[in-house]
């Protein structure tokens, strides 16, 4: 690399935030009419399955497909008495609730090095750390294949946790970076020369002011954990399978797929992911960046 | 917000009133602290990133395959050797150029197109609703909008077979189809990636300053006069960024082609990644595909550094313009 790395984000300006645009009373425009049209079309296929969650295993089949039927929450029913799935949706949160806590602490504490003391090779760090996340799934999965075996690691939470933590670093101290990097030094500054510790400086002077980066790493490594099939898939096993493992592998029950189940267990997986958007829609930018763009749409 | 981005300079240290470098005592102490904070994160770089590399880019140089019984053997650059020959490797590389550019094309167009038109309806009721539901698509692994689309494009009950019927088609089997299959991902992947471009191009008109679109309105500019001397001189980098990291993305893709044709019929829509996760555990040999997995590691090395410079050139710019 020839060019040092100014690894800041890119921050959009303020004035522009729509909360400010929004001040004024809301309309109803054409334009506001079609983007509710898109948005929904958009939507579309996720309700589809919603529906199909709603249906009994005859009105999924059926041709032509019913789009009035009498809803039924007997697949729910189902769903909750099947023996792996409580086991499924505490992995899921276990793992990623788990992991990206250890992986916030971790990174916030390299985020604050990397941007106050800025260690030599930081930029070069910066870059590796990045290109993890850059590379295809598929080619990391055999060494870890291998290297879980020898470790004994297959199938274990320690493992997996384990595994999620380095999974989450990367995003956590680009994104907490970011956020430190626009607390000026003066504070740091200023605690220091009035006697306070730099440990009092780093948790509580800075890490107050960079909640907002705090709360985007935390719900965005969530989803990404939330999601993760690959690697839950070859490294896991039937203790540790995640929900996405479970809607794949029960794909094929008994050579069909098993619609009712697929339709149910999949609507439960989406369900959170949408409410955390709608909550969260203000880090949903620089979340889907990797930290490398702030700012509101 | 921007002066921020170059805190180290020495002007900005002046304006901010940053004291004085410390005296050496307090120097090494900083030096301590800079490495001390660090340790953790290295420990896990190190046993979760820098061994499995080191172990790859060792098993590529053995000849290793899990279900022959002989152990691995060193037969250095046999494997790159190869893979340069393996003509069914290189025909998926450029299938995955050729899906990488249309994807992102439709991707970006659309994308701007759905993006400009919740810009404009900023005001729309229920804005933060409709949002959501545009953007959940992009938020879903993509294994499950495989398996959603599978419920629609279904040969026998599919909804969209229905539709289909509804205009006088026939039905299809658009997974299984030679000519269909490919153009059936890459509706499902732009359906999961157009929010996406859309949100980037919201960012990208977000960064427009808005005392400049004030003056374009007052001198009465077109619409293509904006965009041409407001909007896309603004915007162009957060579009940029959302190319490249849609470029990348697109090297990654595998879950999705995996669930929905598992690379068939034939190899129509094998993409690399899926060529590399076949390779590994469907013939299990795992020198050979460590040889791949080195050669995509490469290529994803080089579109990170491209990614950071165009992100580079954006702070220096935005350093220059404080």
């Amino acid at each position: 690399m020839t060019s040092p790395i100014h690894d800041s984000p890119v921050v959009l300006p303020e004035e522009n935030a729509p909360s400010q645009r929004n001040d004024k009373e809301r309309r109803l425009t054409i334009s506001g009419v079609i983007a509710w049209i898109v948005a929904l079309i958009f939507f579309a296929p996720i309700f589809w399955i919603f529906l199909a969650a709603l249906k009994t295993d005859n009105t999924i089949l059926a041709y032509p497909p019913k789009f009035i039927f009498t809803p039924t929450l007997e697949n729910f029913a189902a769903l909750i008495t099947k023996p792996n799935v409580g086991l499924y949706f505490f992995n899921s949160v276990f793992l990623s609730v788990g992991s990206v806590a250890i992986a916030i602490v971790v990174s916030y504490l390299a985020a604050y090095s990397f941007s106050r003391f800025k260690p030599a090779g930081t930029d070069f760090l910066m870059f590796l750390l990045l290109s993890t996340r850059f590379v295809p799934a598929a080619a990391f999965v055999i060494p870890f294949f291998q290297l879980f075996g020898i470790l004994n690691f297959k199938d274990t939470y320690v493992g997996l946790l384990i595994f999620y933590v380095m999974f989450s670093v990367p995003f956590s101290v680009w994104i907490l970076k970011g956020f430190i990097d626009g607390v000026s030094q003066r504070f740091d500054e200023t605690g220091l020369v009035n006697g306070a510790s730099r440990a009092h400086v780093i948790f509580k002077v800075v890490l107050p002011q960079v909640k907002p980066g705090l709360v985007a790493a935390f719900v965005f490594n969530i989803i990404f954990v939330w999601n993760e099939f690959l690697f839950n898939f070859q490294l896991g096993g039937r203790n540790t399978s995640t929900i996405p493992v479970a809607l794949f592998t029960s794909l094929y029950d008994g050579g069909a797929t098993n619609w009712p189940y697929v339709a149910s267990l999949g609507t439960a997986y989406v369900l959170p992911l949408a409410i955390l958007i709608f909550f969260f829609q203000k880090y949903l930018l620089v979340g889907m960046t990797f930290g490398t763009v702030r700012g509101e749409v | 917000m921007s002066s921020s981005s170059a805190p180290s300079s020495v002007a900005s240290r002046l304006e901010e009133g940053i004291p004085a470098p410390a005296p050496p005592r307090a120097k090494s102490k900083k030096t301590w602290w800079s490495w001390g904070l660090l340790v953790p994160v290295l420990v896990f770089f190190i046993l979760m990133n820098v061994i499995p590399t080191i172990w790859m880019l060792g098993l590529s140089f053995y000849n290793y395959t899990l279900t022959s019984s002989g152990d691995p053997r060193f037969i250095g650059i046999d494997n790159y050797t190869q893979l340069a020959g393996a003509g069914p490797l290189w025909l998926s590389l450029g299938r995955t150029f050729t899906f990488m550019v249309l994807a992102v094309a439709i991707q970006t167009v659309l994308g701007a197109v759905v993006g400009y038109l919740f810009w404009k309806s900023n005001k729309v009721p229920g804005r933060r609703l409709a949002l959501t539901l545009l953007f959940t698509p992009m938020i879903l692994t993509p294994l499950s909008s495989g398996l959603f689309w599978r419920l629609m494009l279904d040969p026998v009950f599919g909804v969209i077979n229905y539709f289909g019927e509804l205009i006088g088609l026939e039905k299809i089997d658009f997974t299984t189809d030679a000519t269909l299959a490919f153009p059936a991902v890459l509706v499902v992947d732009s359906w999961m990636w157009i929010p996406f471009m859309a949100l980037m191009t919201l960012a990208a008109l977000g960064s427009v300053p808005k005392a400049e679109l004030e003056a374009a309105q007052v001198d009465n500019l077109s619409f293509w006069q904006r965009l041409v001397h407001v909007i896309i001189p603004a915007g162009k980098f957060i579009i940029i960024l959302g190319i490249l990291l849609r470029t990348i993305d697109v090297f990654k893709t595998m879950d999705l082609v995996y669930l929905m044709t598992n690379g068939g019929p034939g190899d129509r829509t094998e993409l690399i990644a899926v060529a590399l996760y076949r390779l590994a555990f469907k013939s299990f040999n795992l020198g050979y595909s460590s040889a791949l997995a080195v050669l995509l590691l490469f290529i994803a090395i080089a579109l990170t550094s491209i990614y950071l410079f165009v992100l580079n050139l954006r702070s220096r710019r935005e350093a220059e313009n404080a």
